[in-house]
């Protein structure tokens, strides 16, 4: 049964499934768009703050699905974060289209109820219902505004995939299951620390349970969805799936691999480097042809997992503060560049072709200045939250002695560095009106999204110039 | 014991081929039942009656006869009589006839055995409502909150804008 102090742990956990219902009985109230955004916002806020009343109890098990640490409250942070900022950057967009927007708060919170399962999860069981109640929400959320093609065809696409890795992922489970005898991570690193050699079962099962994972991070080669889905998405689902649901994946996948030691074995480790590798190179490739912004920041997304995925692989201390700075980089800076198209966006005209950004400076200087800030901390300039994320990458995996996959991330980020460096020079140059400068309907959301975007592009440039507070943070984090 | 298991399983995996095999759904859901049939045998077999009955009641009961009402009724029209005539025709139960005589049978072998077999303890429903509502209750109210984002988004997926049109209008829509 579960105790007092179970309660207040999972406090955050819990408010936002209450949310999630206190939303629904809003919309039964027929309350307009506006109240209901404010609400979930203030939920949103409620359950932020709640994951600091819990610092102090930490580390804590709740058996056996659950385990709260400090690192998963950081991730959960991330996550709970990313939803906020996506449901103010929501009002906007959502308020010019055609379909009710009210049932797209409730989905949001299930989303990132989903996501925040996923990464205090400590067991296959947990895993998969927090990674279904995830993907279950954004099969909805991506064809939310079912009128379009593209949405309906984004949706299809990922319920497809999604449903297959997903069944990927169980008959893995079940095979570790098989191998082990355990669903929890703690049982099946024990019944492991006795093998030298990876057992053939469990080697299958966890290649299938990379297939599953690797879907949802959409690393090389199962990447095939991220551009056609990341188009056909209303721009602040995008947003969620870049940041959030990405996020959390990769929490859980880095927590299971800490746990059963699995960079003690050769072909783990030779398997981790491949997907890194290849997600690096053609994840930045793939983009230097496109022309739509959305389908750049897709496959740019591709290759940042795989920086993210070169943090695993010292597989120390030091790698997870690697991830979750870079992590934080990430999303940060993923969630201002989709709130700058999301303020861009018009009715039907969702700011995606690389033309519709000629002349921004000359136009709308702010907006550009905070694209421009949020870009080149995804390129990795200095002075930017992303270079000194790089800069941790490259520090831990030097010294764990990973040369050539360091000279790799350096190479493909250069490459990467030319189609960000173009969207950037298309912004200052030319003088054409493109992005129609039509008086703003929604005045207050305006402004709340401005201040919500110089927010977080003052946070890149601080964690760039003075990096030393949040690593400072991420340095107290171990797996228990 | 190992025989029937053999079997069951070569029965699961025969109907499941043919279930993706086959053009006609209403043949493939039939071929469907059978599998989830067989997979409750093997339930059985591995000392879990209780889910064995579940998967018996929920897949092979309730949602595969929702499955082939749907079906059934998306095919409404005028060759529907037709159809159903076709359906019935014997080479199309035929197979599924076989294949369910034998789960019979390894029923009727299984049911006196099992019950002088104790060695092995069984999984009642006991066991299932212990585990799933002390040990895994909070996994049980994710699964409260993995449907509720189903529902809800199909609820918005599936909803239907009224269409406010003047009679006029409406009747001229009839005549084209």
């Amino acid at each position: 049964m579960l105790s007092a102090d179970d309660f207040l742990v999972l406090s955050p956990i819990i408010l936002l499934a209450a949310s999630s219902v206190v939303v629904m009985l809003l919309i039964s109230l027929k309350l307009s768009h506006r109240m209901i955004q404010v609400c979930s916002l203030i939920l949103f806020a409620v359950s932020f703050a709640s994951l600091f009343f819990i610092q102090n109890l930490l580390p804590y098990y709740v058996e056996p699905l659950l385990v709260i640490d400090r690192f998963s409250v950081f991730i959960m942070g991330l996550i709970i974060f990313s939803g906020m900022v996506v449901s103010v950057f929501s009002y906007i967009y959502f308020e010019e289209k055609e379909e009710s927007p009210k049932e797209y708060y409730v989905l949001l919170f299930l989303c990132t109820l989903g996501a925040c399962i996923l990464a205090i999860s400590e067991n296959f069981i947990s895993l998969f219902l927090g990674l279904e109640i995830l993907t279950v929400g954004l099969y909805a959320l991506i064809a939310y505004l079912r009128g379009r093609h593209h949405n309906i065809e984004a949706g299809t696409k990922y319920l497809i995939l999604a449903a297959f890795s997903s069944s990927f992922l169980l008959f893995g489970m079940a095979l570790m299951y098989l191998q082990t005898g355990g669903m929890e991570f703690s049982s099946i690193a024990s019944s492991l620390r006795k093998e030298l050699e990876l057992p053939p079962l469990f080697l299958t099962g966890f290649g299938m349970l990379l297939v599953g994972l690797g879907f949802k991070l959409a690393v090389v080669p199962f990447h095939m969805w991220t551009a056609d889905v990341y188009q056909g998405a209303p721009t602040p689902v995008t947003a969620f799936i870049a940041s959030a649901s990405k996020a959390a994946v990769l929490a859980v996948l880095f927590r299971f691999l800490l746990q059963i030691d699995g960079f003690r074995f050769k072909l783990i480790l030779l398997i981790i480097i491949c997907i890194a590798v290849a997600s690096m190179l053609i994840g930045n490739i793939l983009s230097l042809q496109q022309r739509n912004v959305k389908r750049i920041l897709a496959y740019s997304s591709i290759a940042h997992l795989g920086y993210l995925m070169v943090a695993f692989l010292p597989g120390n201390e030091m790698s997870i503060r690697a991830v979750s700075f870079y992590l934080t980089a990430y999303v940060i800076t993923t969630l201002t560049a989709f709130g700058i198209m999301i303020v861009l966006s018009a009715k039907d005209d969702d700011a995606e072709d690389i033309e519709s950004y000629r002349g921004l400076f000359w136009q709308r200087p702010e907006l550009a200045c905070i694209l421009t800030a949020s870009l080149l901390s995804l390129a990795g300039i200095p002075l930017t939250a992303g270079f000194v994320g790089k800069f941790y990458i490259l520090a831990s995996g030097v010294a764990a002695g990973f040369w050539v996959i360091a000279l790799i991330l350096v190479l493909s980020s250069v490459i990467g560095l030319y189609y960000y460096l173009r969207i950037i020079t298309t912004m200052f140059s030319g003088t054409k009106p493109s992005v129609t400068t039509e008086a703003r309907q929604h005045p207050f959301y305006y402004m709340l999204s401005l201040m919500v975007l110089s927010g977080l592009t003052i946070l890149i440039v601080w964690f760039g110039v003075s990096p030393a507070g949040l690593m400072h943070f991420v340095n107290d984090f171990g797996l228990t | 014991m190992e025989v029937g298991f053999y079997i069951t399983a070569g029965v699961t995996i025969i109907s499941t081929l043919l279930v993706i095999t086959r053009h006609n759904p209403v043949h493939a859901l039939l071929y469907l039942i059978i599998s989830l049939l067989s997979l409750a045998i093997i339930f059985f077999l591995l000392g879990a009656p209780f889910a064995a009955l579940l998967e018996v009641i929920i897949y092979a009961g309730a949602i595969m006869v929702l499955f082939i009402f749907v079906v059934m009724l998306l095919n409404l029209g005028q060759q529907t009589a037709q159809q159903e005539k076709a359906w019935l025709k014997g080479k199309v139960w035929i197979g599924p006839a076989i294949l369910s005589t034998i789960l019979f049978g390894q029923l009727f072998y299984l049911l006196p055995v099992a019950q002088m077999q104790a060695e092995m303890p069984a999984v009642d429903a006991k066991v299932v409502a212990i585990s799933l509502f002390k040990h895994y209750v909070i996994g049980v109210e994710m699964a409260a909150m993995l449907l509720m984002a189903g529902v809800v988004g199909a609820a918005h997926i599936g909803q239907h804008k009224k269409v406010v049109l003047h009679r006029f209008l409406r009747e001229g829509e009839e005549q084209l």
